[in-house]
């Protein structure tokens, strides 16, 4: 899976969890450019990219993500391996 | 040493004088002194205390660095267990005392568990907080080890922020007491400003409505329930004045010597609502547990979702509520910021639909309103000793209505036994728009960055009239910050 298919992905949920159509992420959006994007709904997106992708972000990684960039860094490498 | 003292005027014009004479390779050592005199100022052998955890933090920040991943965690345990420990001793050993001798007495028995008199150690809470930032910030890789023992000393003490925050980061401070700091004319000024709106707002705004607040909240049976709602206002506005003053004036402090700390309020009483509020009040505590404990667990518990949240959210608040003090009574404050804050979450999506085609402005009214009355009901258990006495204002609330009524009926005030209007009620209120609309126009004309740019005429006169509000409406009978207690 190559990193704008990831992106992809992530607008579309991101879209669905906030319930705002169209949202497109880049690399540098922060919860601060996402409406909706609160600390109450960043779990939830959390837990279902998680279950989109079948993969488990350490406690340490979800503490440490500065923004979208770091999270689809974060998915293509747990993908690769 | 109070910030509101002459003693700690002579202080700080001391410590920022050499702080610029000194060399640089001295000025840490110089500012670790200064700071270890100004706790010693309270009682002198609690800096013991102090050199405990920085010492036990010091080398677990080393040990956590240099273990491999999967052994990193006993070191940060060692470290929360230090700082946790010292915090529940001091802090929560008798409240927890008291708790089971009340079980026991309720169980009949006739052996209690012994008291401990001990004072609590000032600041405790803040600088344990700050130090255990370092040690997970370490752990998670966010921030390097320090390995000067006395800058990293110096980030728990810094005299400015040692006793009642704001609870910095190590990001944001630690890498600031290795670089030089030339004398600069702009923060000097920036930072003596600060501090002396601070001191406004200790001295001339937060100790007057104490002369209105104190009265009541120590005989509230003597009140009517209007006059002890009128309390619960004033104190909402006394404690931030309080609070915030102490935070400007350790900003303005830190700044004149060329530290940036971070901002600690942002115009609480503006937030259209409870979450709003948590970003606004004490931010540097609120981010602390955000980062720390809210984040830590609704993560661990994320397969709940919105469940995860909720029981983060109660966690935190009731925490957050115990790091206030060791009482019921704060615990219930916790409990009860917590609940709403939960309820918000749980209905802003019925809200928002049913709010829809109402204007924002009016919805955001209506949100300022119902969150600041929301505040002044807890002001109650935040204020009040006892539940009981939290009980009885609660109480008097519910017959507010009935007493309304008898004034409308009868047009006579006299049974509500309102504080004197002209001296005390009257000034209250207008100081209290005074300061939101100074505030206010402060953020709109960003007056913290360009009030130097404005006619020297302007800034003089503002400057007078900070100096006469400070010499002729300053109450100078050694409050104490409120926030000190915790």
């Amino acid at each position: 899976m190559n990193e704008q298919q990831v992106y992809t992905d992530l607008n579309k949920i991101f879209s669905d969890v906030l319930k705002k159509p169209g949202i497109q992420l880049s690399a540098e959006s922060t919860a601060g450019d996402v409406e909706g994007w609160t600390s109450l709904t960043h779990m939830i997106l959390i837990d279902t990219i998680e279950a989109h992708y079948k993969i488990k972000f350490k406690l340490n990684e979800i503490v440490k993500f500065r923004n979208v960039g770091e999270m689809a860094a974060s998915i293509m490498k747990k993908l690769t391996k | 040493m109070l910030f509101n003292s002459f003693q700690f005027l002579v202080f700080f014009t001391i410590v920022t004088t050499l702080y610029f004479v000194l060399p640089h390779k001295y000025r840490w050592f110089q500012l670790l002194v200064a700071s270890c005199v100004f706790y010693m100022a309270a009682i002198p052998v609690y800096i013991l205390i102090l050199f405990f955890t920085i010492v036990v933090d010091y080398f677990a920040g080393i040990l956590i660095e240099n273990a491999d991943e999967d052994r990193k965690k006993p070191f940060l345990i060692m470290s929360l267990v230090a700082n946790i420990g010292i915090l529940a001793f001091f802090k929560y050993y008798n409240f927890f005392i008291d708790n089971v001798n009340e079980v026991l007495h309720l169980a009949n028995s006739t052996r209690y568990l012994p008291v401990l008199h001990i004072l609590l150690p000032i600041g405790l809470s803040f600088h344990t907080f700050q130090a255990m930032s370092y040690t997970i910030e370490v752990y998670w890789g966010n921030q390097k080890a320090e390995r000067h023992f006395g800058i990293y000393a110096l980030y728990v003490m810094f005299y400015p922020q040692l006793v009642a925050g704001p609870i910095e980061r190590p990001q944001n401070i630690l890498h600031a007491f290795h670089e030089e700091h030339k004398f600069d004319y702009d923060n000097m000024v920036k930072g003596l400003r600060l501090m002396m709106w601070g001191l406004i707002k200790k001295v001339v705004i937060a100790d007057r409505l104490l002369l209105v607040t104190d009265p009541i909240f120590d005989a509230p049976t003597q009140y009517s329930g209007v006059t002890l709602f009128l309390a619960c206002f004033f104190f909402i506005f006394q404690i931030y004045c309080d609070f915030s003053g102490y935070s400007d004036i350790a900003l303005g402090a830190a700044k004149t010597m060329g530290f940036d700390l971070m901002k600690n309020f942002n115009r609480p009483y503006t937030s259209k609502s409870l979450s709003e509020f948590w970003r606004r009040w004490h931010i540097s505590l609120s981010t602390w547990f955000f980062d720390y404990l809210f984040t830590p667990v609704a993560a661990s518990l994320r397969r709940w979702r919105q469940g995860a949240v909720v029981v983060g959210l109660a966690l935190t608040f009731l925490l957050s509520g115990l790091w206030h003090g060791a009482s019921w009574n704060f615990i219930l404050w916790g409990a009860a910021l917590g609940a709403g804050l939960i309820f918000e979450l749980l209905t802003k999506n019925f809200r928002d639909k049913a709010f829809a085609r109402i204007p924002k402005n009016i919805v955001g009214g209506m949100g300022r309103l119902c969150t600041v009355f929301y505040l002044i009901l807890m002001a109650v258990f935040f204020r009040s000793k006892t539940v009981a006495d939290s009980m009885f204002f609660y109480k008097k609330f519910l017959g507010i209505p009935g007493e309304i009524g008898r004034v409308i009926k009868t047009h006579k005030f006299g049974f509500l036994n309102l504080p004197n209007v002209y001296h005390l009620v009257i000034p209250g209120f207008l100081v209290i728009v005074l300061l939101e609309l100074l505030e206010h126009f402060g953020e709109k004309y960003d007056l913290a960055n360009t009030f130097q740019t404005k006619k020297p005429v302007f800034r003089w006169a503002a400057y007078y009239a900070g100096l006469i509000l400070l010499m002729y409406f300053g109450v100078y009978e050694k409050h104490q910050f409120i926030y000190f207690q915790f």
